[in-house]
């Protein structure tokens, strides 16, 4: 018995030793010590915060496939988008001979100070529109030019142009797109719709208003007045080419009012009769 | 025997792959994108002659002609794009890559998601447009 509690007595305080050692290898704070000795820490975060760094990257351009166009780079692609889905009413698509306006309109630009300006002109074979420029990105305009209409009129590429010029001070005051309602459009521009769907309505129902601003409603007096009195202004100083404005809204005028087809264009354009009396001197009274 | 043995061989030298490949290399005057959202290679130098293909922004297009010296007929390089050997407007082919809409806002554009007879229409439209640009003389 005797024995067997000396064996013992010696066996506890080898027992109580060993669990000591177990310790000091468990130990983490000598782990830590030697970790940070050696550098392997740093080297750990800097790994942790490039991953870190990688992950938000990855969430970043991901992002970045959601964003919405700003109004800068809305309108060209929109107007050329509605010109795509219209090609069949507005027949476009179709064999004509190169008329030299775009050269033309380019030197009349030219002339009145106009520069830098992308000018895009496409012919349509149809009388339901007689000539428009649609929105379009800061310094570039989309036109469209109805053939039958040049061809009815027998216009000079010089009257043409002067019809563009008008279309161009319609988008530069930006006189359609007060017409239209695109409020809706307007919040996205410049945002970013990720995790979220763009309303489908709102593309459909802008493509519904091109087609009711070009096609019925048109340009208000007032903003014809303000256009009038603005080539009014430019052409002036160039007697030749004020005559030439002049005569084609009388052109226009005769048009109108004697062809059934075109008078739509008087809703569009209020109105050629008006402009003329705009444009011309006031009379003087006789007392 | 040895003769027709040697003519087969010589014949099938002339005609084989790597040599056909570097002849198509030798053809290529440079390599270009086209720059347009859609566009036609047409068969023939004018826009309105047949499309071949309908081809987006960015695609690579290999310029026919001497090293340095394209090909040009009418205001078009003639070009090898996939299987079709045709016509593409000088304007609408940049040496570089370009920033296409499509890749700019590509969720909007999926949006978007032209039809086939759209992207056909718009190719088109870059066909028909007459283009200028006023400038500071």
């Amino acid at each position: 018995m005797k024995i067997i509690f000396l064996i013992l007595m010696t066996l506890i305080p080898l027992n109580f030793a060993q669990s000591a050692k177990e310790k000091e290898v468990v130990n983490f704070k000598n782990i830590r010590d030697v970790l940070k000795n050696d550098g392997l820490l740093e080297v750990d975060q800097k790994k942790k915060a490039a991953q870190n760094e990688a992950i938000k990257d990855e969430e970043l351009k991901k992002r970045k496939l959601y964003n919405f166009p700003p109004e800068n780079d809305f309108w060209t692609f929109f107007s050329e988008y509605w010109l795509v889905k219209n090609a069949t009413i507005l027949k476009w698509d179709f064999r004509k001979p190169d008329y030299g306006v775009v050269k033309a309109f380019t030197i009349l630009l030219e002339t009145l100070g106009f520069y830098e300006k992308k000018i895009k002109v496409l012919y349509v074979n149809t009388p339901n529109i007689t000539h428009y420029a649609l929105p379009s990105n800061p310094g570039e305009y989309v036109f469209i030019i109805s053939l039958p209409f040049i061809r009815t009129m027998d216009l000079s590429k010089l009257e043409i142009s002067l019809m563009l010029l008008e279309d161009l001070l319609r988008i530069d005051e930006k006189h359609f797109l007060e017409n239209i309602d695109y409020k809706e459009v307007k919040k996205l521009f410049g945002t970013n719709f990720y995790g979220d769907k763009i309303n489908e309505k709102i593309i459909s129902d802008l493509l519904e208003r091109f087609d009711l601003q070009i096609f019925d409603k048109g340009f208000t007096f007032k903003q014809q007045f303000a256009i009038t009195k603005r080539i009014d202004g430019l052409l002036k100083s160039d007697q030749k080419l004020w005559n030439t404005y002049y005569l084609l809204l009388k052109k226009i005028d005769d048009l109108v009012k004697s062809n059934i087809m075109y008078q739509k264009h008087l809703k569009i354009y209020p109105s050629p009769e008006m402009q003329i009396n705009w444009l011309s001197p006031p009379k003087k009274r006789e007392y | 025997m040895e003769s027709l043995i040697k003519l087969i061989l010589i014949f099938s030298l002339f005609f084989s792959p790597s040599i056909l490949g570097k002849k198509i290399r030798k053809n290529i005057a440079f390599v270009g994108y086209y720059k347009n959202l859609f566009g036609h290679i047409h068969k023939n130098p004018s826009r309105y002659s047949i499309s071949l293909s309908t081809i987006g922004c960015n695609h690579p297009i290999k310029v026919l002609g001497k090293k340095g010296s394209p090909t040009i007929k009418n205001d078009f390089y003639h070009v090898h794009v996939g299987p079709y050997k045709g016509y593409l407007k000088i304007n609408d082919i940049s040496k570089k890559r370009v920033k296409c809409y499509q890749n700019k806002y590509p969720r909007y554009f999926d949006h978007i998601n032209p039809s086939l007879t759209e992207m056909y229409h718009w190719g088109k439209l870059y066909d028909l447009y007459n283009q200028g640009k006023s400038k500071i003389k």
